[in-house]
């Protein structure tokens, strides 16, 4: 059992507050991936739970009891470093079996369980070698080992796949689910790839600014983002913001009129959206070809990648671009001019402050 | 090199020849004087000059462990030297550390000011260092004297004085040799991740566990690399034993040379070989021991 809480957490360097207030729950067992941009916090949460950074406001309970001043040794938490930091002057078997070595658990015990450990990881031929003699997934594995022979409640992993190449990274995300499902601990997780927390995540909290700025399951950030920073963040390429004036004419639809001059009618999502400048957010698989009175707005194209399964089409300007997603191998043109229909069951409204308006 | 040579066989063959009887001349010019020492030191008859030796002996060898005082000068030297250099290791690992893990505003300008005790020369600071140090000596005999009584304060005074004793040359010695290995340990620290630490206090290593099977172990490329250098730079010291050492008992190797060199009656060039060599000898063997964590220091910290 290891239900992680964080309660108004505080982090301040010197004068500058850098986790302003943030407020978690990790269900047992659950994978949970804390994302955002550098510097948004993530890893300095990370440490607070590790007790590697002291927590200078609110509380972090774990199973209910306060944590705060418990030293990291005996929190039951276990951590896979970015670097790994395997010591280069042991072995892989004396790497994984460090921790229980300093617990004075006699020699044949650890023995026993470096194997066993280094057999869930396929690494029994190298427990011998010294971690500079390993390949990149080799020596993660060994990082990953040194963590789960402690037997922890809970497992953190800070950016644990930056430093493999993008093949390996793929396979290391399924291992790393596959392991999650075998021992069961509660696991939170830092990346800054969107791509690794939606793959990968029970819940995703996404950071920006030191702040939860969203914390929900994966496919709901997709679809329901709370606010333009998380609609931005998860989903590529990110989803089009489209300054546009909101009216109402009166008919219970609001009229967005774009600053090109087009215009598209949504049902009103009712009270809190005031008219006036808002944003219209529309992911770019949303977007459609369209001809004659099915479309919506017509633009020239700036930019086409063709990738063969689909199409990127951006329109507009390069400062101020709409990007499109389209299934298989499209011929279009830089310079074309190209229309496009807007799927309006996949329409976001984000006020003036960036909050989301959902349709009721 | 890679890629074809574009030169025929020929002129290839004698501007390389030319090069190596240029590093060969070069060579020989470094090498003789180490080679005369040796040389010299087996010749029952060594002169000034460069010679072959009729007969070989090693009779200097034994002249300078047999009639003269050569075994304590050379104990003397490898305990001064040698606990200099211990105290130097602990004192720029501990420090080293703890200037590259500190973000105080103090760092550089500490770390630019200790750099200056190397730059000034020893001989400028004899004066000011012998009165520090003979007012300490008399405080510190005078103590000894009303607790331990004369004849025992004498003795004691030989091993823990600051003239004329062990420590105060060692103590000297050590802080001479301190801020270069300050600097190299810092450097050092500087290479080494925090994670390794962090690692081992998530493993639940204690402070002294962590120093030991951690911190130690990955700073020993860096540790072996500012040993040696202290070992090197104070065994070579000359000044610093003449002007802080008298007994005779104290005499350090390079004194022992010294002074054999300023014997009334004949210069005695076979012992005065000898001697040299034995004197060399300690660092070339330092040097043998520590050139890989030399090469591992300066070509950038840990790996793995």
């Amino acid at each position: 059992m290891a239900v992680i809480e964080l309660k108004n957490v505080r982090k301040f360097y010197g004068a500058l507050e850098v986790i302003k207030g943030v407020d978690i729950r990790v269900e047992d067992g659950e994978f949970a991936v804390f994302v955002g941009p550098s510097g948004c916090g993530k890893s300095t949460l990370l440490r607070m739970i590790a007790g590697l950074e002291s927590i200078d406001d609110g509380d972090f309970l774990l199973d209910g009891k306060r944590m705060n001043d418990i030293a990291p040794d005996k929190r039951g938490i276990a951590m896979v470093f970015q670097s790994y930091a395997l010591y280069p002057h042991m072995t892989v078997a004396e790497n994984i079996g460090f921790s229980l070595d300093l617990k004075k658990v006699p020699k044949a015990e650890i023995r026993r369980q470096v194997e066993a450990t280094a057999a869930i990881l396929q690494l029994t031929d190298y427990l011998d070698r010294r971690p500079a003699a390993l390949s990149g997934g080799q020596r993660q594995r060994v990082a990953i080992g040194r963590a789960i022979i402690k037997k922890p409640a809970v497992i953190l992993f800070d950016e644990p796949l930056s430093n493999l190449d993008a093949a390996l990274r793929v396979q290391m995300r399924a291992e790393l689910q596959r392991l999650h499902r075998d021992i069961g601990a509660t696991v939170v997780y830092v990346t800054h790839d969107q791509v690794e927390a939606m793959t990968m995540a029970d819940r995703i909290v996404v950071l920006n600014g030191g702040r939860v700025a969203q914390e929900a399951a994966p496919i709901t950030l997709y679809h329901k983002p709370d606010n333009s920073f998380v609609a931005t963040f998860i989903g590529s390429p990110r989803m089009n913001l489209i300054p546009v004036m909101l009216a109402r004419p009166g008919d219970g639809t609001v009229r967005l009129r774009s600053e090109a001059g087009w215009s598209i009618y949504l049902q009103d999502p009712g009270a809190g959206l005031p008219d006036g400048p808002a944003r219209l957010g529309i992911r770019p698989e949303h977007l459609r070809l369209a001809e004659g009175s099915e479309r919506d707005f017509e633009a020239e194209t700036v930019v086409v990648e063709r990738l063969g399964v689909e199409t990127y089409v951006t329109v507009g300007s390069l400062e101020d671009p709409v990007m499109a997603r389209l299934e298989g191998d499209v011929a279009i043109r830089p310079g074309d001019r190209v229309g496009f229909q807007i799927d309006r069951a996949a329409c976001h409204l984000f006020g003036p402050d960036g909050q989301a308006f959902r349709r009721a | 090199m890679a890629g074809p040579n574009l030169r025929p066989p020929g002129r290839r063959n004698r501007a390389e020849l030319g090069a190596y009887a240029t590093l060969s001349l070069i060579s020989a010019f470094c090498a003789i004087p180490f080679f005369w020492v040796l040389l010299a030191s087996i010749d029952g008859n060594a002169s000034l000059f460069l010679q072959w030796p009729r007969e070989l002996t090693i009779d200097n060898y034994l002249r300078i462990f047999l009639v003269e005082d050569g075994t304590r000068w050379v104990l003397n030297s490898l305990f001064v030297v040698g606990t200099a250099t211990a105290i130097v290791m602990v004192l720029a690992g501990l420090g080293g550390y703890a200037l590259s893990r500190t973000r105080a505003w103090w760092k550089r300008p500490f770390l630019y000011t200790i750099l200056l005790i190397r730059v000034l020369p020893t001989t400028a600071l004899i004066v000011p260092l012998y009165k520090v140090l003979l007012t300490a000596n008399n405080g510190l005999g005078s103590m000894l004297r009303a607790v331990f009584g004369n004849e025992m304060a004498r003795s004691m005074l030989r091993y823990v004085g600051f003239i004329d004793g062990y420590l105060g040359l060692i103590l000297v010695l050590a802080t001479m040799q301190l801020p270069l290995a300050l600097w190299i340990m810092k450097t050092f620290f500087d290479s080494v991740p925090r994670d390794y630490e962090e690692a081992a206090l998530m493993d639940g290593a204690t402070l002294v566990q962590r120093i030991r099977r951690v911190l130690i172990p990955l700073a020993l490329p860096g540790l072996g690399a500012a040993g040696l250098f202290a070992f090197i730079s104070a065994w070579g010291d000359f000044l610093l034993p003449l002007i802080l050492l008298s007994s005779p008992e104290l005499q350090t190797l390079p004194l022992g040379l010294f002074r054999a060199f300023l014997r009334v009656n004949t210069i005695d060039y076979g012992f005065l070989a000898a001697l040299a060599f034995v004197y060399l000898l300690p660092a070339v063997i330092a040097f043998g021991f520590a050139r890989r964590f030399l090469v591992q220091t300066f070509s950038g910290g840990v790996k793995g």
